[in-house]
């Protein structure tokens, strides 16, 4: 029960970020899309009493809640974009492409026959649509940090897909892809207040000179 | 266990050390010493390892054999010729006023945290940490696509950070299935994401779930190995970074992203069988192919160099797909050949660049009159990478193409030929025009420093070389690889 509506709440909030207007709101649901991640591995830890869940909760909690939303609010303030979020498609389209896709993924774990824990079975599909849903934001999204958050999402499946099918990764890989992520997101902010100094716009459509 | 430390500390330490040192010619000096002892310490381990037994260390993370010493070896030797180089390059820079003094210390300790990285992937024994180290190279590599701040190379870093993250991530979910597939065979096991331990149970793998790993392994690495069609990052980044990173980024880390995707070939062959083979001759082809229309319209010197990469990666997949014993030794020395040559290219065009101030090829005429010892050496290096003989490429290419007619692949022998046919035409269509046009007149040679005309002789012993024979050692070598590559390895 707990679990499937955790597991429903993470999809809602991944749903959210197409639908939000400003970068700002958009670094806020991913703050409480990772702080949604936490509790669910928190309940993990609950329930099998493995205490490699309990450090990936506490490293999901600082890492992902609250240093890398803080990372990317600082870029916005930074750079002072207040403008509002611009997709290559109205949000309603890329929001009714976004179920299209998760319902894919729903289509996909019923057919490809997943092993998964015992905790684990509603948190599949849920994780599937994450990874696509991540890609996608990438692709209809033109301004530079959302791009970011797209990975972010990704990244977020991906850890939710490794616990819901065995008992995640061991720990200390663990703790190496939360440190790469971080860097990742260092080197997102740099670059994103690099481009807007030299362009004036976060706008990857200025990132077109390089061809052929 | 001393020299493995060795190996990945002392490039660290160079780096911080050269980035908190102002004194500019004591950071050239500090710089040297340590990618020199770095470069004594990884052929050490090699030797070591090449001759004796393979090297596991820190309770089976690290564990090094033939396939890992050699992709150490690549490393090691482009490294060194790119950090000799980097001394000239650098300074002229920074003569130039193209970069800043911040940035000359910033370049040196990057380079060297890349350079550790790389080696990284080569060293653990446990994929999962392979992937780490690979994410890894794509973020500091990234810092150095983008590290002249310009609108251009900005643009070539986001879109390398992205595609790269991206790629990789694919990467990361097939390991999550071979991890799943592992401890389903081992029980709750740490040690499951152990290539060691994965290869002596590759057989009992769920074939289902291996296929799903296999593949998304296959493009997620591949992706950062510049296999088409996802390859945009590559003619991007590499044109746009400082010329010794072109030559790092082509010689050694798309040899390391290959590297990655050679562990998981060897346990999904196990599994899978030929369908594997498939896959690699399928993306092989495609690579190669896809670079031909791109070659033949060429403008930007970089860009050409870059695009051959994709397609010389291509010829390597295709090299490994055919498979049998010829196909895999071939593919085997093509990496290593590909590596002396390409780095060499990239080197000199770096020179012609800063000679010329461009990269347009109609702009770099008349470079054997201009610079004459960068401009042989130029169109020695082009004439080895179009596959002429008697240089080095022509040995690996003509044994990849025995080796389809050998093995029942003789339809990939026929297009490979066809394809390379075409992009020897271009590249040397272009070359010739570099090499004996008439020189602009507002161009003034300039001295180069002799740390970047002297730093070439290194790759070029290997170019001329390894065309003329190979040497027995360097046999042994690869076939002490090719063992591994059957999983036969240990």
């Amino acid at each position: 029960m707990w679990i499937q509506s955790i597991a429903t709440s993470l999809l809602v909030s991944t749903f959210l970020l197409f639908l939000t207007r400003r970068i700002t709101t958009a670094v806020k649901i991913l703050s409480l899309q990772s702080f949604i991640l936490t509790i669910s591995v928190g309940i993990v830890w609950q329930i099998t009493g493995i205490s490699h869940f309990l450090i990936a909760a506490i490293l999901t909690l600082i890492i992902k809640a609250v240093i890398i939303p803080t990372i990317l609010y600082v870029t916005i303030i930074k750079i002072d974009v207040k403008r509002e979020v611009e997709g290559l498609i109205n949000p309603y389209t890329s929001l009714i492409a976004a179920i299209m896709l998760s319902l894919f993924a729903f289509y996909l774990t019923i057919h490809l026959n997943l092993p998964h824990s015992d905790f684990g079975k509603p948190y599949l599909p849920v994780s599937l649509s994450m990874i696509f849903l991540g890609a996608f934001i990438m692709i209809v999204h033109k301004k530079a940090l959302l791009q970011g958050i797209g990975l972010i999402v990704m990244e977020n499946g991906l850890f939710l897909i490794a616990m819901s099918l065995g008992f995640g990764m061991p720990i200390f890989i663990e703790m190496g892809i939360f440190f790469d992520l971080l860097v990742t997101v260092v080197i997102i902010g740099m670059f994103s207040y690099r481009i807007h100094s030299t362009f004036e716009s976060l706008n990857t459509e200025n990132l077109q000179n390089l061809k052929g | 266990m001393f020299e493995i430390s060795g190996l990945l500390l002392t490039p660290v330490f160079t780096g911080l050390t050269v980035w908190g040192i102002r004194n500019k010619q004591l950071c050239e000096w500090i710089h040297l010493f340590g990618s020199v002892l770095t470069v004594i310490f990884g052929l050490k381990i090699a030797y070591f390892v090449f001759t004796g037994t393979p090297f596991s260390a820190w309770n089976d993370f690290i564990y090094i054999d033939a396939l890992s010493a050699f992709n150490i070896s690549i490393t090691m030797l482009v490294s060194l010729t790119a950090a000799l180089y980097s001394i000239g390059y650098i300074r002229h820079e920074l003569h130039d006023n193209t970069i800043t003094g911040e940035q000359f210390h910033r370049y040196y300790l990057w380079y060297h945290f890349f350079i550790v990285s790389m080696l990284g992937v080569s060293v653990t024994n446990n994929i999962g940490f392979l992937w780490v180290a690979i994410e890894l190279t794509t973020l500091v590599s990234a810092l150095l696509v983008g590290f002249y701040q310009r609108g251009t190379s900005l643009e070539a870093a986001w879109k390398y950070l992205i595609m790269g993250s991206v790629g990789i991530a694919f990467a990361l979910l097939g390991i999550i299935l071979l991890y799943i597939s592992g401890i389903d065979v081992l029980g709750e096991e740490h040690q499951a994401l152990n290539w060691t331990v994965l290869n002596h149970v590759a057989s009992m793998l769920n074939p289902q779930w291996m296929t799903l790993a296999f593949i998304f392994i296959l493009v997620g690495f591949g992706t950062k190995a510049g296999f088409a069609p996802m390859h945009f990052w590559l003619p991007d980044a590499h044109s746009q970074a400082p010329s010794p990173i072109s030559a790092v980024l082509s010689g050694v880390l798309l040899n390391t992203a290959f590297y990655g995707i050679l562990r998981i070939y060897v346990i999904a062959n196990q599994t899978l069988g030929a369908s594997v083979h498939t896959w690699l001759l399928g993306f092989g082809l495609l690579s190669v192919a896809i670079t031909v229309p791109f070659i033949l319209v060429q403008h930007d010197l970089k860009r050409m160099l870059a695009y051959s990469s994709v397609e010389h990666m291509g010829i390597i997949t295709l090299g490994i797909g055919i498979g049998g014993p010829l196909g895999i030794y071939g593919a085997l020395l093509h990496m290593f050949n590909h590596s002396m040559t390409k780095s060499l290219l990239f080197l000199a065009a770096g020179n012609l660049n800063q000679v010329y101030h461009s990269k347009r090829m109609d702009r770099i005429l008349g470079m054997i009159k201009t610079t004459p010892v960068t401009g042989i050496l130029f169109v020695i290096a082009i004439f080895a990478i179009t596959g002429l003989p008697p240089f080095n490429l022509f040995v690996s290419e003509f044994t990849i193409m025995l080796a389809g007619f050998r093995e029942n692949s003789m339809w990939a022998s026929i297009l490979f030929i066809i394809f390379i046919g075409f992009i020897f035409a271009g590249m040397l269509f272009y070359t010739m025009k570099m090499a004996f046009g008439q020189t602009p007149l507002k161009v003034k040679p300039k001295p180069l420093s002799k740390w970047s005309t002297t730093a070439l002789f290194i790759p070029l012993i290997f170019v001329i070389g390894f065309g003329i024979y190979v040497p027995s050692f360097m046999t042994d070598i690869l076939n002490q690889v090719a063992l591994i590559l059957k999983g036969a390895g240990r």
